[in-house]
């Protein structure tokens, strides 16, 4: 008991108000008088018509106080958190626009299912500069390695995630995924492989459960 | 053909057509109503607020595959869903709708028609529906066994069951109000409540009316005893292998089932259609059909299941004991 | 003219469908029609005005016959044709026969018109529910309490007998301790 009480300390358990309630429903006597008087005692004591009162009130609930579960997904989407793992993208230096892959490879390598291929060549000022870089998304585990391993955080994972397609292959194009140069000032750091939702606090919960 | 014919006429369209309208759109009414309880939107998008989706339904319904198993008895799986939807169309043929109107006489080729409240006033009203809808459930049974589908054999078994067991509370709960009453016909038990809300039955017989809903699901297989085709037991029981209009068949018999029963529940207990004060009785009337519909759709979405056994332990051992009470006690009152 | 229209619709019917349930060697097809002859049935009662009645019978032998679907489901493959084990066509024949010949003669005395009577002739006054209750109570009353006597000393029978061993649940019974009895 003393690590519930423990947990009732602490902050979230204090601002949150959780209140469940333990119910002692206690043994279901199976036949004869203890049987006939629970079921008495249910009846009267209206227990049908509580459960009734409930759905009763979720409905006012949602059609009077604003209250709808429902998003309307084709048309309204929900934020994704950051820390998840969708379509690439290849991001830009902001200051001068240019994109941040210097063609190491790091990420072609450690794809685990092999579906970066890139080539790259040296410009006239003796930089690398990728010429062609795909990314089989018919492939791709979507496992996060390549971002992780990059040393220019230059691919990330966005938030595109309708991933559906009709071809076996849907490859990818550096284009595709460089963000576009107009959108520069939007550009978002990739919060990165394991961080978490900036409104993890919020959404943390004391389980009902104490192991 | 005189007045009244044409009225009888007139009238058996109006039940044809809107009833079997309101069938359809009760599918849609339950799945907006059981979202709204849920907190969803529920069917949004074919037409304005999703009032075209029977429309898309019934093309779908349609145009689906009509698909005979085979090692179906053919002639029975076809025959089934016909029963289902004729008997229930056939009990509304008794039953009170609206007060006997004429309609004007500007209207042409119909102007002066009397349309009565009710097809066919046999004067044994009430037991006529009771039995044409029992009769319906021979297309449950018969679908499930025609089928050669080991749900739907379980199906048709829990059919067996389930009517073997509310029937007798359905008719010795509807027996008290008769006695008091006196009569079979629904028009007099309309004709008995004649005095307002003081009047209705509802009053007198407080635990036939609790009696005939909780029958009253049973005999439409609403949900707390849907156990013909509860889906998480098996699969969809008696309708499991059919498909496209023959299911729709069903489901038109299961809403126009649905509407007969609000529609009984509102002439026997509840003052039927006559006027309250300046309220016009046909407002009132088409209020408390809708409610009793609404009802059967809120306990969908508040009340669980019962398995076979606790719906026999129901009806044998708690509901048919209540009723005899509630009968022998009335008949002690009416003799005093 | 439509009562007579509606009378042979019905005989043709009502025959052809018991015909059904005696030729037909599939369960499902016996059991429907003979389901559906019963309710036909009723619909010979409306024609002559006994609405009470053919309510009743429509009542009373959907139920009844709902119960012999639920025994035909548990004894037989109802989609599947019976194939019967007649050992003696020759007995069948003479019983078949004899049985026919009987009924021929119980009613044979019924077709001559002059012979029908009614005991208890039709009174205008009455509804009908009230003709049948004034029958039944009056003329009728002890061979009426007979067959309520009869009914229950049947519904007790079958509680006894379907009763037993009903005080213990299956489902709360061990596996193991199942089995056991099982192997017993
Ligand atoms: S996410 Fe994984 S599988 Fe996909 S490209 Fe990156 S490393 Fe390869
Ligand atoms: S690891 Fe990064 S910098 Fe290296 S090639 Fe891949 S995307 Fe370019």
């Amino acid at each position: 008991m003393a690590h519930i009480e423990e947990h009732k300390e602490t902050q979230i358990a204090q601002t949150e108000k959780q209140n469940y309630v333990m119910l002692n429903l206690g043994k279901t006597p199976d036949y004869g008088m203890p049987a006939f008087i629970q079921v008495v005692k249910r009846s009267l004591s209206l227990e049908l018509l509580k459960g009734l009162g409930v759905t009763f009130r979720e409905m006012i609930n949602g059609l009077f106080r604003g209250k709808m579960h429902t998003t309307k997904y084709p048309f309204e989407k929900l934020p994704i958190a950051p820390r998840y793992r969708a379509i690439h993208e290849m991001l830009r230096l902001l200051e001068s626009g240019h994109y941040r892959c210097i063609g190491c490879g790091l990420c072609e390598k450690i794809c685990i299912s092999n579906c970066i291929a890139m080539e790259t060549r040296y410009d006239e000022n003796q930089r690398k500069e990728v010429s062609e870089y795909t990314i089989n998304f018919g492939r791709c585990i979507f496992c996060g390695y390549c971002a992780e391993v990059c040393p220019e955080l230059a691919i990330v994972h966005g938030g595109r995630y309708e991933t559906a397609g009709e071809q076996r292959a849907g490859f990818s194009l550096f284009e595709d995924m460089l963000t576009p140069i107009d959108k520069l000032k939007e550009q978002k750091e990739f919060a990165g492989f394991g961080s978490v939702s900036p409104n993890a606090d919020e959404n943390i919960k004391k389980t009902p459960l104490a192991y | 053909m005189d007045a009244l014919m044409i009225g009888t006429i007139i009238k058996i369209l109006i039940i044809l057509l809107i009833v079997s309208a309101i069938a359809g759109f009760g599918t849609y009414i339950e799945r907006k109503v059981l979202a709204f309880m849920q907190r969803r939107l529920g069917p949004m998008h074919v037409g304005p607020f999703g009032l075209l989706q029977i429309a898309a339904d019934g093309i779908k319904l349609f145009t689906k595959e009509d698909i005979i198993p085979q090692n179906a008895n053919k002639f029975i799986f076809s025959l089934a869903p016909t029963i289902t939807a004729a008997t229930a169309f056939i009990a509304m043929a008794a039953l009170p709708l609206f007060p006997t109107f004429t309609i004007p006489e500007a209207l042409p080729l119909i102007g002066g028609a009397i349309v009565p409240s009710v097809i066919a006033d046999i004067n044994i009203g009430i037991l006529f529906i009771l039995g044409t809808m029992a009769a319906g459930l021979y297309g449950p049974l018969l679908a499930g066994m025609a089928q050669s589908n080991k749900w739907g054999i379980l199906g048709s078994a829990r059919t067996a069951v389930q009517f073997l067991s509310y029937e007798v509370v359905t008719g010795l709960s509807v027996l008290a109000p008769i006695m008091l009453v006196g009569s079979l016909s629904l028009i007099d038990f309309n004709d008995a409540q004649i005095g307002g809300i003081g009047s209705w039955l509802i009053w007198q017989q407080p635990v036939a009316f609790i009696l005939f809903l909780i029958a009253g699901f049973a005999e439409t297989n609403r949900t707390p005893f849907d156990l013909l085709e509860h889906e998480a037991e098996i699969i969809s029981g008696y309708v499991t292998e059919y498909s496209g209009l023959r299911w729709g068949m069903f489901f038109i018999g299961e809403y126009t089932n649905m509407v007969t029963i609000s529609i009984i529940a509102a002439v026997v207990f509840c003052g039927g259609y006559n006027d309250i004060g300046f309220v016009s009785g046909w407002l009132l009337f088409i209020l408390k059909v809708v409610f009793f519909f609404f009802l059967m759709l809120w306990v969908r979405a508040a009340w669980p299941h019962v398995r076979p056994d606790q719906m026999m332990w129901l009806c044998w051992k708690v509901l048919m004991p209540l009723a005899v009470v509630n009968v022998v006690i009335t008949g002690i009152i009416i003799m005093l | 003219m439509f009562e007579q229209i509606a009378f042979y619709i019905f005989s043709v019917l009502t025959i052809g469908l018991f015909l059904v349930t005696v030729f037909s060697k599939n369960v499902l097809y016996a059991m429907t029609s003979l389901a559906s002859g019963m309710v036909l049935i009723a619909g010979f009662f409306f024609l002559v005005g006994a609405d009470f009645l053919g309510v009743v019978q429509l009542i009373v032998y959907v139920g009844a016959v709902m119960a012999l679907y639920a025994f035909g489901m548990m004894f037989f493959n109802v989609t599947k044709d019976l194939k019967e084990k007649t050992t003696s066509n020759i007995w069948v024949m003479i019983v078949g026969v004899s049985v026919a010949l009987l009924m021929t003669l119980m009613f044979g005395g019924v077709v001559n018109p002059e012979a029908i009577y009614a005991s208890l002739p039709i009174n205008s006054n009455m509804t009908n529910p009230q003709a049948v209750g004034m029958a039944l109570f009056t003329k009728y009353l002890v061979p009426f309490e007979v067959a309520a006597i009869m009914l229950l000393i049947a519904m007790i029978g079958g509680i006894i007998l379907a009763g037993k061993k009903m005080d213990t649940s299956l489902t709360n019974i061990e596996d193991e301790e199942l089995q056991r009895k099982d192997v017993k």
